[in-house]
């Protein structure tokens, strides 16, 4: 339970996408001139990120990883697919986004009408690419986990761009020089919104500290004792041979 | 005498007919509008007498950030002679007229803090009035309050040529950039912190730069240092605290330069709150959203969830009520999270901005071992918030009125109908 509110909190404001990876800029900076329409884009990254993230997790557990086709039988046990990951990924994300936009156009014609074009744009946001390959490479360990990273990213950026929605909306009348118009102001404003963000930066590093040194203690106790062990056995050894020499 | 300023008067008054339209004229009008009422009238329309324009409004923040800034000169070379007594194992007793409001200790503040006021007004206001002439625009007072709390928010051995970087970083891309004064989202005396902060973070923080000379005694025979209350909490160094509360209530602490004293802190918020400068909302619910994080803390060392062990046990064993009195938290609430540019504008979103900050500033400092300092992340993250939170309480505003519009205008037709029918039962 802990490790999923830690792993919440984590991912929206300690490596939030936007702000502590920069990922997603592109819609992040085109789709946030107004409230309602960064709303509704957020929403929809929300919900992909959700469900591609634990399906990659899938995929990456049984099919991709090192080792990960042992299920198959021992034969198969050294394969190593990870190579394969990011096109199956990319598959993978842009299958649930034509499915998802499908199934929402059928059933709830309004959802569809209000997402519009940014559904089938979320294909190609680097932030969802970007979950599903930081959830490979820090190897997140259940399901349960993966689908927890995907939403909580997913807000993370949402929050994102409902913040500076509501900013650019602020600015509209500011005198704004000229040349900075439009996307120099939003680059500038991104830059110090993660300097807002920076709040979070290293935070809770301390919990797992809380443990660590502990572990650590003992860790690096264990090492020394053996290494002291080996040490008094090459000693002993060194001796034995010398002994022996000498004997000889 | 006042015949001589008047013609001094008149004689500014014509010379500033002289440079209008000529490329130095906001400069110019600048010091003439500091120094004496404009001369010119308005010719049309109609209009509100209001004395409390922005200049007034700059004056009396700066007025309550005086009895700061003095007290503020004063522990700076008290803080120094301390330090000085406690590497000499020398105790000391604090008493106020021998030996904290004394010439020594003033000089030592004359020497130290002096210089950064001057270097934040000489740099900012210069950035402003390149700025005004090169767009040639009016300069604008916005500079006059962050002047003053730059200084106010920096430890005192920053070196003089970084506060100046930053001051430029902070009035260009944090002001400027934006259209100037009142057009900002990020607090510009903040967004200077923030600056120095992180590209001088050994400069920010740290047990030595809190107290005059000892960065420079380092690795001598005289070495001193003053650990802030904050930092010594954040490192468990409990043994290392000897400041009473009142000491931290009034201030006879290391800390940024203006920030230790929440007595006077205090009195400059009520002033602010009854001139009606600063929002009461803001500062009330800031104070009690970091009473509650701080007490939801302690209720969780009282459980026994956390132990002396753990890295977070310093601050948060820390009495609740006492996260006011010590770093930047009271200083910042009053003074920085009531800015009205980049505060929330609406009444309700006030409430939530303001218990966000206090709520934020607390926990930032318990979990955050990098920033035990870190009010003014929380600040400037909801800064960041502050346009959402408003957004949203507009929206919900609009629909309630558009509801009751709805009751209102079907009110009458009700009626109407019911008049009818009664027309009907009559006829």
């Amino acid at each position: 339970m802990l490790e999923h509110i830690e792993l919440f909190f984590k991912s929206i404001f300690i490596d939030n996408m936007v702000f502590a990876v920069f990922l997603g800029m592109c819609s992040y900076l085109a789709v946030s001139k107004k409230v309602a329409t960064a709303v509704g884009l957020g929403a929809a990254v929300i919900f992909v990120l959700a469900v591609t993230v634990p399906l990659n997790w899938l995929l990456d557990q049984y099919l991709l990883r090192d080792g990960a086709l042992a299920w198959l039988g021992p034969e198969f046990a050294d394969y190593n697919l990870s190579f394969l990951s990011f096109i199956l990924f990319i598959a993978t994300i842009a299958t649930m986004v034509q499915l998802v936009e499908i199934v929402v156009e059928k059933f709830s014609p309004a959802l569809y009408n209000s997402l519009g074009i940014f559904l089938p744009l979320i294909a190609v946001n680097c932030a969802i690419l970007g979950g599903s390959l930081f959830m490979q490479s820090r190897e997140i360990a259940t399901l349960g986990l993966a689908f927890n990273y995907g939403v909580s990213s997913g807000i993370g950026w949402f929050l994102a761009i409902l913040a500076i929605a509501a900013i650019r909306e602020k600015i509209r009348y500011s005198n704004v020089p000229p040349p900075l118009r439009g996307l120099g102001i939003t680059f500038i404003i991104t830059g110090l919104m993660g300097i807002g963000f920076q709040s979070f930066g290293g935070m809770l590093t301390g919990g797992s500290e809380e443990e660590a040194p502990v572990l650590e203690k003992t860790a690096a106790a264990k090492v020394e004792e053996v290494e002291v062990k080996e040490n008094k056995k090459e000693i002993d050894e060194k001796e034995i041979s010398y002994n022996d020499a000498i004997n000889k | 005498m006042s015949n001589r300023r008047l013609t001094f008067k008149k004689r500014l008054h014509i010379l500033k007919h002289h440079f209008r339209d000529k490329k130095m004229a906001p400069a110019f009008a600048a010091f003439h509008t500091f120094l004496f009422t404009p001369d010119e009238t308005t010719h049309s329309g109609a209009h509100v007498r209001g004395a409390d324009d922005l200049k007034r409004t700059m004056n009396m923040v700066i007025l309550a950030l005086v009895p700061v800034l003095l007290f503020s000169m004063f522990n700076a070379g008290y803080q120094h002679y301390a330090a000085i007594d406690v590497a000499n194992n020398v105790s000391r007793e604090l008493s106020l007229w021998e030996n904290f409001l004394t010439w020594d200790n003033f000089w030592i503040g004359i020497i130290k803090v002096l210089p950064l006021v001057v270097v934040s007004y000489g740099v900012g206001l210069g950035v402003e009035f390149i700025f005004a002439i090169i767009k040639g625009h009016e300069v604008e007072e916005g500079y006059l309050v962050t002047g003053m709390l730059v200084p106010l928010i920096v430890p005192i051995d920053t070196p003089l040529w970084m506060l100046a970087i930053s001051v430029i970083f902070g009035v260009v891309i944090g002001k400027e950039v934006f259209g100037g004064t009142g057009m900002n989202i990020l607090n510009p005396a903040l967004t200077i912190r923030a600056f120095l902060f992180f590209a001088y973070p050994t400069w920010m923080s740290g047990d030595k730069v809190w107290v005059y000379e000892a960065v420079e005694r380092t690795g001598t025979a005289d070495a001193i240092s003053g650990e802030t209350v904050l930092g010594a909490l954040a490192q468990n160094n409990l043994a290392e605290l000897n400041y009473s509360v009142s000491d931290m209530f009034f201030g006879f602490i290391p800390g940024s330069v203006g920030e230790t004293s929440t007595f006077l802190i205090l009195l400059g918020g009520l002033f602010l709150v009854f001139s009606k400068i600063a929002s009461w909302r803001i500062m009330l619910s800031a104070v009690i959203g970091s009473l509650v994080m701080g007490y939801i803390f302690n209720v969780i060392v009282d459980m026994g969830i956390i132990t002396e062990y753990s890295n977070f046990y310093g601050l948060m064993s820390f009495e609740y009520w006492q996260h006011l009195l010590v770093g930047g938290l009271a200083f910042g609430i009053v003074y920085m999270a009531t800015d009205p540019v980049t505060g929330s504008q609406t009444n309700r979103g006030k409430w939530i901005y303001g218990f966000l900050i206090g709520f934020l500033s607390v926990m930032i400092r318990v979990f955050n071992p990098a920033y035990p300092e870190g009010v003014f992340l929380a600040i400037l993250l909801m800064n960041v918030f502050a346009p959402t939170i408003d957004h949203y309480v507009v929206k919900s505003n609009i629909k309630k009125r558009l509801k009751r519009l709805k009751n209102a205008t079907i009110l009458p037709k009700d009626s109407d109908s019911k008049a009818e029918e009664l027309k009907a039962e009559t006829v």
